[in-house]
């Protein structure tokens, strides 16, 4: 079949030698003003939020690393076209996007080369093979960000012990930068959030590890967090002699000798009755929540800071850019898996008890929900809900489609997460829902107007 | 409550209103042009026989062709001279098609005179009494696609259609030719709407107008109450004009694709039309001329006009460089050879549309599937399109499209989205002739 604009029923049918090519002769004459150019700059504008976000809590190490991101998709794009000349790159908005949303994922401290390798493989691998805007399969920021995961797991995931350069450091009233020599910092007693911390006398910083580990260690029932969720019969434990109270990721820092290990946090709550409980190891051991939703823990630049991520992406929303069905069906999913998946327990003498429905059968349900918050805020769901999974092109175009993928992304990425040690569960799940797209596409089918219920399907 | 309020439907859009320039300027008259070109078939079927010979001077209304075996026929809209036979374009489907038409000179324009018996009773006369003084004449429907109006009727009883729908939603920017007549002829517009619906026994008969504009005419649709016309005004959302979507959001029915709103019992008839019945069977005038909204940035005097058939709709526009667009901005055509004024020329518009700009590939932004009316997967349309299965599309559901051209409209990448589903019906349509033993069903 021809394009419309070549062959027109109509077109020997006009005397008129000098009528105007019939192109325009086709309704509709009028068009909405918005083009796929102002999608993706204004998607990078809002994608600058998360971005600022990162700057002020990472310093001018994301800015590099923004930079090099962005500008290596532009130019490998650039390249590429020159040699290639696949018509479909469309302008330099997309690669613009893609750059924006590779930094985004990225955590500041990498060295130099790994956003430029991640920006080859996004444009090349993930879009330019596939022909460009409007034809690939997977998001492409995605796959530059799994290639260079593959590819320098060391570089991009330090142990919290090995430095010069690990996750973000809080320093007084302000997060410190990279360069920061961190053998130097020291830890604060009764940290509560990373607005009032500040860092105990001699030192530049404040460490605080990556709630993610923590939370991995929680669930699976390593290390010293008997009594972490659920509820402890102290009067068997302690008689039985089991009893660890959570003393405060000892091991971690054990490798920096300089560093004054803190007082132990209030582990015993004396209640005005019945003998003394612990406090749950999810409320201890990690950061505050408030600092979660400002995006003060380690993690990939934009990532962390989920108040700006939801404001932006509600602006997503609010330009009908994104389908607030996608990332609501992402969140909830993820939300309703970890309220439900089972977690293991350190139990007494050494044995493993599977706690099922963590949400109500933790200590009390107070407990339950941070701790379920906990898992969502600390990895980079919400940055993959309301940006990743949501690029048009790699996920299904009908609501109910994009219920179905987001409802997917979001119970991978926390299986992944829970259950498999994988680095980036959420960004792996919306790879993965992404190549399920035309396969989503395929089966969920609207019904047409004046269809039947089961035409759609088994129309002859 | 004088009029009723009804739901909506899933999808699409709210245009762009742009009708304040014209929606309270009067009918006026224009004036006399240089020439007519009456197209001889001006809807679908065979071309009325002319029985006028060149250089033959005509009075105003005098019948210079008889139609027949579905043509209608043709009465002069104005005293002249036949100056030859020749051809003219009309729109038919969407495109321009070259019929066999009459070119008018010397235009004068004395006393109108009618062609038709002047008294005719039509508040006492019978159903078939009514169909044959609609058949007496040469009243085509005044929808886009015009069809004689006797045959229409024909069809709506054979169908066994109970149900009469008078749609003068007039969604489209910048039209409101249907609005104007509804203002200053609205009881005439009733009346003809009464005498449709006796013609095909209808059960119900139904007036829906848009919602923002029923104070105008609010007192003058009054007589519906005795010919027990239903009134009802819907809040406007861009196609609900089109007939399939009225009759989902009206009734609770929907057409399956590839019908038409007839097959469900259901008929539906537009203002112009209805006008044009009444004055011809109660005035004996007939059909010669009708309302056209001319608007846009580049015209030179906007408003609506009594415009006779044959005008060339570049000149209703002034000196305003093409494209000159035949019909409302959504559903119009580009005018082109001297295309004459017809029934179905609701609005002649001369907008600023940009020139299109180069489509780029479907970044697959669902703006298309969300905004059909129809429900249809626009996008996976497109790329049936762009693989040519035809028959996956027809199996999608291609032909339940109502051809609104929202999703041209929304469409970020500028791709003629609607253009390229209107081909697949086409496609469709042709295979379906082309073998109708292996089509479908």
């Amino acid at each position: 079949m021809n394009e419309p604009e070549s062959t027109t029923s109509s077109a020997s049918e006009i005397p008129d030698e000098n009528r105007p090519p019939i192109v325009a002769a086709q309704s509709p004459f009028l068009r909405a003003p918005e083009g796929a150019r102002t999608i993706f700059l204004v998607t990078f504008a809002a994608a600058c939020g998360p971005l600022a976000a990162g700057l002020f809590l990472f310093g001018w190490r994301a800015a590099s690393v923004a930079a090099l991101s962005i500008f290596g998709c532009a130019v490998i794009e650039r390249i590429y076209y020159g040699v290639t000349r696949v018509p479909a790159l469309l302008g330099r908005s997309h690669a613009w996007l893609t750059g924006l949303l590779l930094a985004l994922t990225l955590p500041a401290f990498v060295d130099w080369y790994i956003p430029l390798i991640a920006a080859a493989f996004a444009i090349i691998v993930g879009k330019a093979i596939f022909g460009g805007v409007g034809h690939f399969l997977w998001q492409p920021a995605l796959v530059g960000r799994l290639a260079v995961t593959v590819l320098f797991p060391a570089e991009l995931s330090i142990p919290f012990a090995q430095f010069p350069s690990d996750w973000p450091i809080l320093a007084s009233n302000r997060v410190l930068r990279v360069e920061a020599d961190v053998r130097n910092a020291g830890r604060v007693e009764n940290y509560r959030r990373w607005r009032r911390a500040r860092a105990a006398e001699g030192y530049d910083a404040i460490l605080i590890t990556r709630p993610t580990l923590l939370l991995a260690r929680l669930t699976r029932g390593e290390g010293p967090y008997y009594g972490a969720l659920a509820f402890v019969d102290l009067d068997a434990a302690q008689t039985k002699g089991d009893l660890r109270l959570p003393d405060e990721y000892a091991e971690d820092l054990s490798t920096l000798p300089e560093a004054p290990l803190p007082e132990a946090p209030e582990a015993i709550t004396p209640p005005a009755t019945g003998p003394p409980r612990p406090r749950p190891a999810a409320l201890l051991q990690l950061p505050p929540l408030n600092d979660m939703l400002y995006g003060a823990r380690p993690g990939g630049i934009g990532e962390t800071s989920i108040v700006i991520i939801v404001v932006a992406g509600l602006y997503l929303v609010y330009r009908n850019y994104v389908k607030a069905q996608l990332p609501l069906a992402f969140i909830a999913s993820a939300w309703c898996v970890v309220a439900i998946a089972p977690i293991y327990l350190e139990g007494p003498a050494g044995t493993i008890r599977e706690l099922w429905l963590p949400l109500l059968t933790s200590e009390g349900l107070d407990v339950g929900f941070t701790y379920v918050n906990y898992q969502l805020f600390s990895c980079e769901l919400f940055l993959a809900a309301f940006f990743l999974s949501t690029e048009m092109t790699s996920r299904p175009v009908t609501t109910g489609g994009q219920v179905i993928f987001g409802i997917g992304c979001g119970a991978g990425a926390m299986l992944l997460k829970l259950y498999m040690d994988v680095p980036i569960p959420c960004y792996m799940a919306v790879l993965a829902m992404n190549t399920l797209t035309p396969t989503i596409e395929a089966l969920w089918r609207p019904r047409v107007l004046g269809q039947g219920f089961w035409s759609r399907w088994f129309a002859r | 409550m004088l009029f009723r309020r009804y739901g909506t439907f899933t999808g699409g859009i709210d245009l762009p209103d742009e009708k304040h320039s014209t929606l309270d300027a009067p009918i006026g008259a224009w004036k006399r042009p240089e020439k007519l070109l009456l197209p001889l078939a001006p809807c679908r079927g065979a071309s009325a026989r002319p029985i006028v010979q060149p250089g033959e001077n005509v009075t105003t209304g005098e019948r210079i062709a008889i139609g027949g075996n579905g043509a209608v026929d043709i009465f002069a809209p104005l005293a002249g001279r036949v100056a030859k036979l020749t051809t003219a374009p009309i729109v038919r489907r969407r495109a321009m098609a070259m019929v066999p038409a009459i070119e008018l000179r010397d235009l004068s324009r004395p006393t109108g005179i009618c062609a038709l018996s002047e008294v005719f009773d039509w508040k006492n006369a019978s159903a078939e009494a009514l169909r044959a003084r609609i058949a007496e004449g040469g009243l085509t429907t005044h929808r886009s696609d015009p069809i004689s109006l006797a045959r229409w009727i024909e069809r709506a009883v054979a169908k066994k259609c109970d149900v009469l729908i008078a749609n003068v939603m007039e969604g489209e920017p910048f039209v409101t030719s249907a609005h104007r007549l509804l203002v200053e002829h609205g009881a005439d517009v009733i009346r003809g709407l009464a005498i449709l619906g006796r013609c095909m026994g209808a059960v119900r008969t139904i007036l829906v107008v848009d919602q923002r504009r029923t104070d105008d005419y609010r007192e003058l649709v009054a007589p519906a109450r005795t010919y027990s016309i239903v009134r009802i005004a819907l809040e406007p959302k861009y196609p609900l004009g089109a007939d399939n979507i009225l009759l989902k959001v009206l009734r609770r029915r929907e057409v399956p694709p590839g019908s038409s709103p007839m097959d469900v019992g259901t008929a539906v008839i537009d203002a112009a039309t209805c006008f044009a019945t009444y004055r011809q069977v109660a005035c004996g005038a007939p059909q010669s001329s009708r309302v056209v909204t001319v608007s846009g940035d580049r015209v030179e005097k906007s408003g609506n006009f009594w415009v006779p058939f044959g005008i060339a709709c570049e000149s209703l526009v002034g000196r305003a460089e093409p494209p000159v667009i035949h019909g409302g901005p959504m559903t119009g055509v580009r005018t082109g050879g001297d295309l004459p004024t017809g029934p179905s020329t609701d609005a002649v518009l001369a907008i600023n549309a940009a020139a299109p700009a180069a489509p780029t590939p479907c970044i697959r932004c669902s703006w298309c599937t969300d905004h059909c009316p129809a429900r249809l997967n626009v996008a996976a349309l497109n790329d049936m399109f762009e693989l040519a299965e035809i028959d996956r599309a027809r199996r999608a559901g291609v032909l339940a499209c109502v051809d609104c051209g929202v999703c041209s409209y929304v469409c970020p990448a500028r791709l003629p989205l609607s253009q390229r589903v209107r081909q697949l019906k086409r496609a469709i349509y042709e295979r379906r002739e082309a073998a109708p033993l292996f089509s479908e069903k």
